[in-house]
């Protein structure tokens, strides 16, 4: 078998599937009175309970607010929030709750569009370095490391430089940023796990190399870059409304966070609740996942 | 075990976006310090710093294209052959006088003796000519100048200060054209170097001097030491009471504003509404408020295609949108309506309400008529399967935010009758791009333009093929015979009460033909600190000058 290569040495072994390691023994805490549940439970019930209500605003906007977030009202133009307007309305009188909910759907899309571009490439570009041959390795390694030298951003700007913005490109050019990351991760475990013993012996029992790829490789390489992927859509979410902050996303007036955040910053001295409540939205998008993605993590590696 | 990579930190990256928006907002909320005058006896010296939200130049020589940024700064270093005075009249400037011959088609021009560039040359009929030459020049690439001189077919010197004319077919607006800063006098010397050095750093007799241009971030000005007055009479006739001015260039309105409000920067143009009406309630704030002469701020209705080549379209579009209601919201009763294709400082301009009256009922009845009746699944009209679409290209860098908004606005009324609108927020070059491949059916240009000659420019036939620059003004691509000839004849003569009826009736003919919708002046509101005086002067196109003015500091 090859030897594993020189820079991986010093990384650790494969997932582990089936049970995971036992957890260390600690001083058992006496079943006491009721405590207060740590952040531990709280932060990642409330990061749930944040991407639940995003998922539904993204599928069915209309069950949260039945507002038309495009509808204009002149008349009701800067109003501060209120019963009628819970966060208020924008320049044109347009209902910012409606706005934020009806932004969901087109920041989540393109968070989770950008994610699966960006892991579909990593995937692609980590197991041909991982598993192919050195120079093949060598050359995607020298690839990967030009792209992580440039700043993810500007990467996404020159891609949309060329290729002019809108809505697939964000998804494109976040994706492209976003892919240099796991492609390193899915090499290093494609590499760690080609080594291990369990691929050596599903080699030794003959299996078709195919169906050691999907069944034994695949599995065991995607576990820690799909808890990453999750940490990546909040990551994706802000990089999309940072473009279209910038007027390189989704055109005015279709609600988006990032196009709402930079309509309001004229107006952050009068109406501060135009820019206030799209940002916190991509805040607590942000954490949301990040919130998630740690605690999935955590749970994978059972510590 | 594994151990799972560190990802980059989306949560420290929110940290640091909300971070910032608090550290925005406590900016907003601090006010300049407050200083009063003492007197008013003018202080000496000091650098005023000015802050311009328009689109930085490519070249600092008015004469090169030819546009508002451009005129804002070469008003402190340029001067020009006429000017207007307080009451709007034309009146001389660096020329003591110009005399027209019985058929309009020769102009003696008189020059006023012992004027000096800044590079010591003197101000003769040769410069004058050599200027003018320049204008016409395809390898200056000049649009708005070459238009204004477009119809001096030669020149001859008399003498050093006389200066002969002989045009192509009379121009009444030859003076009002003398008066802009687009066609301002520039040492003849400094013309002949290369394109690249008279951009860089244009000589003229002005009160200031260009003496450094820093890309993208300033260009400083410093006084002319040896400047006078050309005219007689001022109260103030030598050289600039401020020593320097930096020209900064800060395109976003809220950091403008900002800015002002903390003191770094004593003067900022392109006030945004918002603000201008918090600046009200500031004590240490002032506001001026110069309409620009020339066009109104208007959208353009290109009639040279589908679907504006139907008058019927036009119109129903024209009666869709809804201009009052987001006008009187977005602009805080800043801007008042206008109904007119010329600005409201235009004395020969013609105002008709009932062309421009929003009537939803009647829009819809026009595109019945004009055959589109079908709607598809979004509410839009077609026709033979084709939607009812308009391309609006906005440039971002001639349209304030809260015009860009008002379009929105027009995008949602113009959706109720059937009409997709569709918003393009582009730079100046690709707008320019996009107009001069006929990518539009919607534009809002603005037009600066002493006298009501503008209306040849933005309806003349003629204006629809491209300047050297590559630039048509006749954006709405107007061909009418008959304007065309009432347009010339106007021009053509010199009874003023003759002029103003053939430029009425071009107008009427303009507006019932629905190439435009007027929407307001074009704005042009300065906010300035209390520290700063005298205030006010003002170019032909409204651009202030800052020869009288002086800080108190």
């Amino acid at each position: 078998m090859t030897p594993v290569s020189s820079t991986m040495s010093s990384l650790p072994g494969p997932f582990p599937r089936g049970p995971g390691p036992r957890r260390r023994p600690g001083p058992r805490r006496r079943p006491g009175p009721r405590r207060w549940p740590g952040p531990g439970v709280i932060l990642p019930a409330l990061a749930a309970t944040t991407a639940c209500f995003l998922v539904l605003a993204a599928v069915v906007p209309w069950w949260l607010a039945p507002t038309d977030p495009l509808a204009i009202d002149p008349g009701a133009a800067f109003s501060s929030p209120s019963l009628s307007h819970w966060f208020g309305t924008d320049e044109s009188g347009r209902d910012l709750y409606s706005r934020v909910v009806h932004g969901a759907r087109p920041s989540l899309l393109i968070g989770a569009a950008a994610t699966a571009l960006g892991l579909g490439l990593a995937l692609v570009l980590g197991l041909a370095s991982g598993l192919g041959g050195r120079w093949l390795d060598a050359g995607i390694g020298r690839l990967v490391e030009v792209m992580l030298a440039l700043p993810g951003l500007l990467l996404a700007l020159v891609f949309i430089a060329l290729a002019g913005p809108g809505v697939s490109t964000t998804i494109v050019a976040v994706g492209l940023t976003t892919a240099p990351g796991y492609a390193r991760i899915i090499r290093s475990q494609a590499r760690a796990l080609r080594g291990s013993a369990m691929i050596e012996s599903a080699r030794v029992l003959g299996h078709h190399p195919a169906k050691i790829l999907f069944r034994h490789l695949l599995p065991n390489a995607l576990g820690p870059v799909l808890v990453l992927a999750t940490l990546g859509v909040g990551q994706a979410v802000i990089w999309a409304s940072a473009l279209s902050f910038l007027g390189l996303g989704e055109a005015p007036p279709a609600p988006e966070w990032g196009a709402m955040l930079a309509a309001g910053r004229t107006y952050l001295g009068s109406a501060w609740w135009m820019t206030f409540f799209p940002g916190l939205t991509i805040v607590a998008t942000a954490a949301a996942s990040t919130v998630l993605g740690r605690s999935l993590q955590r749970r994978a590696v059972g510590a | 075990m594994p151990v799972v990579p560190r990802p980059a930190r989306p949560a420290s990256l929110a940290a640091s976006l909300l971070a910032s928006l608090l550290v925005l907002t406590g900016c907003a909320g601090s006010g300049g310090p407050g200083g009063s005058a003492s007197d008013d006896t003018p202080v000496e010296g000091g650098t005023l710093v000015y802050a311009s939200g328009d689109a930085e130049p490519t070249c600092l020589d008015p004469h090169v294209g030819g546009n508002y940024p451009q005129a804002l700064l070469a008003g402190q270093y340029l001067e020009t052959l006429y000017t207007k005075d307080e009451e709007g009249k034309i009146v001389p400037w660096l020329a003591s006088g110009a005399e027209a011959s019985e058929d309009g088609l020769t102009w003696t021009l008189t020059l006023r003796e012992g004027i000096e560039f800044t590079d010591g040359t003197a101000l003769d009929a040769a410069t004058v000519k050599a200027n003018i030459e320049h204008l016409q020049d395809p390898d200056t690439a000049s649009s708005t100048g070459y238009l204004a001189v477009a119809k001096i077919k030669s020149m001859d010197v008399v003498d050093d200060s006389t200066l002969t004319l002989n045009l192509s077919a009379p121009d009444s607006a030859l003076l009002e054209s003398f008066s802009m800063p687009w066609v301002a006098i520039e040492s003849a010397q400094a013309l002949e170097r290369s394109q690249a050095d008279n951009c860089a750093a244009p000589v003229g007799t002005g009160p200031f001097t260009v003496s450094k241009w820093t890309k993208q971030d300033s260009v400083e000005l410093t006084r002319n030491e040896d400047y006078t007055v050309p005219v007689d009479g001022a109260d103030h006739a030598g050289p600039a009471h401020l020593e320097a001015i930096t020209w900064k260039f800060i395109p976003e309105a809220a950091t403008r504003y900002a800015a002002l409000q903390s003191g770094t920067v004593d003067m900022i143009d392109n006030a945004q509404p918002d603000t201008i009406k918090a600046a009200e309630d500031a004590e240490d704030i002032d506001h001026l408020d110069a309409p620009r002469p020339g066009a109104s701020n208007r959208i353009e209705l290109n009639s040279s295609k589908a679907p504006f080549d139907d008058a019927k379209v036009r119109e129903a579009f024209i009666r869709a949108v809804d201009v009052q209601d987001g006008l009187s919201s977005l602009f805080f009763d800043t801007a008042e309506r206008s109904y007119s294709a010329l600005s409201s400082v235009e004395p020969m301009g013609y105002s008709d309400e009932s062309a421009f009256e929003r009537d939803p009922e009647q829009a819809n009845r026009l595109l019945d008529e004009a055959g589109w009746t079908d709607r598809d699944s979004q509410g839009y009209r077609t026709q033979d399967g084709k939607r009812l679409s308009l391309t609006f290209p906005v440039s971002t860098n001639q349209s304030v935010p809260a015009e860009q908004s008002l379009f929105q606005q027009f995008q949602a009324t113009a959706k109720e009758v059937g009409f997709e609108v569709k918003l393009d927020l582009l730079d100046l070059s690709s707008w320019y791009d996009v107009l001069g491949e006929n990518h539009y059916d919607l534009v809002s240009a603005p037009y600066t333009k002493v006298g009501p000659d503008v209306l040849s420019i933005l309806f003349h036939s003629s204006n629809t093929v491209p300047a050297p620059s590559g630039y048509f003004a006749n954006h709405a691509q107007v061909k009418d015979k008959k304007l065309d000839a009432l347009l010339e004849e106007a021009s053509a003569t010199t009874d003023a009460d003759e002029r103003q009826a053939k430029y009425t009736e071009a107008q009427k003919i303009v507006l019932e033909g629905h190439y435009l919708l007027p929407l307001y002046d074009q704005q042009n509101h300065f906010l300035y600190s209390t520290d700063l005086h005298d205030v006010g002067a003002m170019t032909a196109v409204a651009s202030p000058t800052f020869h009288d003015a002086w800080l108190a500091k």
